[in-house]
């Protein structure tokens, strides 16, 4: 099967799931969509560290920028929710360019380090500007325009749901066009080899602010799509949790795959939800053991795990096919 | 004139906490290759242990936090034969950290299901209560006891690291471990003694540092960006660079408090970027990674 | 277009049952959001006892309703999920009230839910009073950092201080206090010679209290968070010497039941206006202290928040014998304003303007009696409403 052909079969899986989940889970749609909203955020951060091997904990930062950017212009500009997501997308590009363009020099801890110190001064400019943020109280009153001038946005969130599954099916199917373009793949080789790149006459840095500036969009596409279908932004989303929480859904998924990013963050917050509501308190625990043991005995996460059993199973199929 | 000084001196004491606690770290990250997220949560239990010991069983203080120390490396050691020696390296960076975090995560967990989620004190001997008068400028007598304290940690690291056997087998092992062990160096020893080495320092700096980090289940996780940054921009595996980047961090903090309270969050965040901006691998480059 | 089948036969056939079946009283679901997990556990908790105590004196029906409290854990403020999760009490678990809150941002996120489903919600605790303004649903029995401040600022006042320092934390409450204390301190005629806005995460608050010293103030207006800030903040204070200088006061969120033993000496001395102390004289109170007692083993966390929580609770009870234990939004709010009530912290009355209660905010001052630390009452400033209400406008 050519690699587009199973691009485009992903995309369909993901489509069909997520319209069976519509069907089968009419109450809990709230749920849903927050699950598709976060998977584009995973995504994005997919496209930097599975593909380019950038360590970053400063997703936040571009995610929290798209949505603030979305949420401001609903209060004051324009209601239409493809704009609004579109605002939200190219501000996380310009602050993933911006900051990527000076950041990305570092390696390593520092750069951790560095991503993380962006995202805090995000979170305290968010704070300190409350006349336009809201400041810790949060970014209220956005209410967005029917989508498409027909479908509102109601209490029962069918069509913030639909809408944020069209966006991430969408998503998903560009993101897989760019990884395997000819830009893609020079990025895949800067995580495995820079000083090739640059013997061949590429930039490794070039590739990597380029990437970073990309999943800058995709993840502020995310948080003006969040800001559009919850209604509200909050300081939460510049913060250092939400961004150790993306990258903890994706190793968690397996990262490097596209679908991997999706995989993590539906079993993450499944998992999250069905043991807030029975257990809270011992949430931690769960959670610190679940990482523990993916990374000690399913180091690629859900999808590495997946491919084995799936490459097993077909070869036990073929040996029990070539014995009949 | 008498308010620099104050700054000054209230500088180097925060940023000397923020040493003590810090600098196990710097030793595990630097000399093991290790991201150990996971600090914060030793240097919480030391604390709580302490606390434990001095409040619920009327230990002193002294015995109390030694008690502690080495209570928490004996919790520490099965972990690292266990779990941390099977992500050794520095191409398994992502793998520590999540690790790591999940060690915190668990370790949070327990301190809340054991302690519950209120505040706990170390109570404090007669001899570091009160005030010590400096001049002009009274600072508690506690701070300047940790600053003796650092002080000597440095001196004692400084000498452990470049002046003995252990520390040259260490930095050797460290370097070459495949080198170092054809000549008969034994790592995996190596490795549990610094691991513990690096534990131990943590608990202290969480048994010093209590009065200055609150002791409470999230400790671990509140304080961990601190840590980080202290060891980042020291550079990783630098006594020195620590103790430097410590004092840097913990002046420029407090004199952006002082001077600009609104906006104090933003001196420590900046100072950081622009250190690293500067010298990305921290201010005395131990290692080229 | 599913759902609209599914529920139409979903529907009839209730409908059909309905007919059946003989009309008995159904069970009235109210659904309470608060942190039950996180660093904030304990004031969740505070919240799912003070519901059970009450309870335990007063039945669990009113009107002849069965009344059923869902519990929905959000650890922090986090308004995004605040608003997922009254969806799913409001959709799925079809609840007629909404309860609890803890954070601000929290109860602030469900307005617009609130009002297009017609369910009230009674806030437990969130402090901002802004909160009561966005919709007309809201009632609250908590307090807000005005009526807490005013009646404070006017008593510093008239003690002869005249220069004041404020220091509180860097987000929606603390500047709130400031403002609350600003506003009057400078109206009585006094002066505020600096405006101290401490980042939340602040650990070392030494460069503060140089500041504070620097400021010649006699003395300081504090706002904290309860937790560990609150702790090292008091803690700074004694250990910079400023404790014999300048005087403290503050609102009593610094000074919590809970928190007392960890602050230790460095409490004591303390001057705080609140609406509620353990330590309040009363029977009722003796009672439901007591009663916490009993059903849990002990009384250790029994604060502001348990209060808050036991007369929402009252006020959830009200409401559903106003409405017959039908849904009516607004008939139910209607019913409860201008209610007046005795609540273990003194008296109550659901103001009909605000939707905030008028209550008594007492004048305390931490001290160790019989050993323990308590927040013992020393006067009275009798009901006062929420200052913070529609100002300015």
């Amino acid at each position: 099967m050519s690699p587009h052909l199973r691009d485009a079969a992903g995309a369909a899986t993901l489509a069909a799931a997520g319209l069976a989940a519509f069907w089968l889970f009419p109450e809990d749609l709230g749920l849903l969509t927050r699950i598709a909203a976060t998977a584009l955020y995973v995504l994005s951060l997919d496209l930097v560290l599975g593909y380019c091997g950038v360590a970053t904990l400063g997703q936040a930062a571009l995610f929290g920028t798209g949505a603030y950017a979305a949420g401001i212009a609903a209060v004051h500009l324009v209601a239409e929710p493809m704009v609004l997501l579109l605002i939200g997308g190219v501000a996380g590009g310009l602050i993933a360019l911006a900051t990527g363009a000076l950041i990305l020099r570092a390696h390593g801890l520092a750069l951790l380090m560095l991503t993380i110190a962006v995202t805090q001064m995000a979170h305290e400019v968010a704070n300190k500007a409350r006349w336009i943020t809201g400041g810790s109280d949060g970014l209220s009153g956005i209410a967005p325009d029917p989508v498409l001038g027909l479908f509102r946005f109601d209490l029962y969130g069918r069509t913030s749901y639909l809408f944020a599954l069209a966006v991430l099916v969408v998503g998903l199917l560009v993101a897989q066009r760019i990884v395997r373009s000819p830009f893609g793949l020079a990025c895949r080789g800067v995580r495995e080899d820079p000083l090739r790149v640059a013997a061949l006459g590429g930039s490794p840095r070039r590739y990597l602010i380029g990437m970073y500036t990309i999943s800058g969009v995709f993840a502020g596409v995310a948080g003006a799509l969040t800001a559009v279908s919850t209604g509200i932004v909050g300081l939460d989303s510049l913060g250092f949790s939400w961004s150790a929480e993306a990258l903890v859904m994706l190793v968690l998924g397996g990262a490097g795959r596209l679908y991997g990013a999706i995989i993590g963050t539906v079993a993450f917050m499944a998992i999250h939800h069905i043991l807030a509501a029975t257990d809270p308190f011992h949430w931690m625990l769960f959670i610190g053991l679940f990482l523990m043991g993916v990374v000690l005995f399913a180091p690629g996460g859900i999808a590495a795990a997946a491919e084995r059993a799936l490459e097993r199973a077909a070869g036990w199929l073929r040996r029990a096919g070539a014995r009949a | 004139m008498q308010t620099v000084l104050g700054i000054a001196i209230d500088g180097v004491a925060y940023g000397m906490i923020l040493f003590i606690i810090s600098v196990g770290l710097s030793v595990t990250l630097g000399l093991m290759r290790v991201v150990n997220l996971a600090h914060g949560a030793f240097a919480m239990v030391g604390g709580y242990l302490a606390s434990f010991a001095a409040q619920r069983l009327g230990l002193p203080f002294e015995a109390a936090a030694a008690g502690a120390i080495l209570l928490t490396v004996v919790l520490a050691l099965p972990l690292e034969r266990l779990l941390y020696r099977r992500i050794y390296g520095s191409a398994n960076e992502l793998a520590q950290v999540l690790l790591t975090i999940g060690l915190t995560f668990v370790v949070v967990a327990g301190i809340n299901y054991l302690f519950g989620p209120t505040l706990k004190r170390i109570p404090l001997p007669g001899y570091l209560e009160g005030v010590v008068e400096l001049g002009p400028k009274a600072i508690p007598t506690h701070r300047a006891f940790v600053i003796a304290v650092g002080m000597a940690a440095i001196a004692g690291l400084w000498w452990l690291l470049e002046r003995t056997d252990f520390g040259v087998k260490l930095r050797a092992a460290v370097d070459d471990p495949a080198m170092a062990a054809a000549l008969g160096i034994r790592t995996e020893r190596l490795y549990a003694a610094t691991f513990a080495l690096g534990v131990g320092l943590a608990a202290l700096g969480g048994i010093l540092g209590a009065e200055l980090l609150p002791l409470e289940p999230y400790y671990a996780i509140r304080y961990i960006v601190l840590f980080l940054a202290v060891v980042a921009v020291g550079g990783a595996g630098s006594v020195f660079g620590s103790a430097g980047a410590a004092l840097a961090l913990g002046i420029v903090d407090t004199a952006g408090k002082y001077l600009i309270p609104d906006f104090g969050e933003f001196f420590f965040y900046a100072a950081m970027i622009l250190i690293l901006f500067r010298w990305p691998n921290g201010f005395f480059r131990r290692r080229t990674a | 277009m599913t759902g609209r089948l599914r529920a139409i036969l979903l529907g009839a056939a209730a409908g059909v049952a309905m007919a059946a079946a003989p009309a008995w009283a159904a069970t009235v679901k109210v659904g309470v959001i608060g942190p039950f997990s996180g660093p904030f556990a304990t004031a969740g908790q505070t919240f799912k006892q003070a519901v059970e105590v009450y309870q335990a004196m007063h039945g669990d029906s009113a009107g002849g309703n069965r009344i059923e409290f869902v519990y929905k854990d959000l650890d922090q403020a986090n308004p995004a999920q605040s608003k997922a999760l009254a969806q799913e009490l409001i959709v799925k678990e079809k609840v007629q009230y909404l309860a609890g809150f803890f954070f601000t941002p929290d109860a602030l996120a469900v307005a617009p839910l609130m009002d297009e489903a017609k369910v009230p919600c009674v806030i437990f605790n969130a402090a901002t009073s802004a909160i009561t303004e966005k919709s007309p649903l809201y009632v609250r029995t908590s307090f807000t950092l005005w009526q807490a401040t005013v009646p404070l600022a006017q008593h510093v006042y008239k003690t002869g201080v005249r220069k004041v320092v404020t220091a509180v934390s860097d987000y929606g409450p603390g500047i709130d206090g400031e403002a609350a204390f600003k506003a009057t301190f400078e109206k009585a005629g006094g002066q505020v010679v600096d405006s101290i806005r401490m980042p939340l995460k602040s650990t070392d608050f030494a460069p503060f209290m140089q500041r504070i010293r620097d400021s010649g103030a006699e003395a300081i207006y504090a706002f904290l968070p309860a937790g560990p800030t609150t702790l090292a903040f008091a803690k700074a204070f004694a250990d910079n010497g400023l404790k014999d200088r300048i005087k403290f006061f503050g609102p009593g969120d610094i000074t919590q039941e809970p928190d007392l033993p960890a602050l230790g000496d460095a409490a004591v001395g303390i001057t705080t206006a609140f609406h509620y102390s353990r330590a309040h004289d009363s029977d009722l109170n003796r009672a439901f202290v007591a009663k916490h007692k009993e059903k849990f083993g002990n009384a250790d966390t029994v604060t502001f928040t348990s209060v808050g929580a036991y007369d929402g609770t009252h006020l959830i009870y009200k409401m559903v014998e106003a409405t017959g234990g039908k849904p009516d939004g607004a008939k139910a709010v209607e019913a409860v304003k201008g209610l007046s009530w005795e609540s273990p912290r003194g008296p109550l009355k659901l103001d009909p303007d605000s939707r905030t209660v008028v209550q008594n905010v007492y004048l305390r001052v931490t001290e160790r009696v019989n050993g323990a630390l308590q927040n013992t009452e020393k006067e009275t400033f009798a009901a006062q409403p929420d200052y913070g209400y529609k100002l300015g406008k």
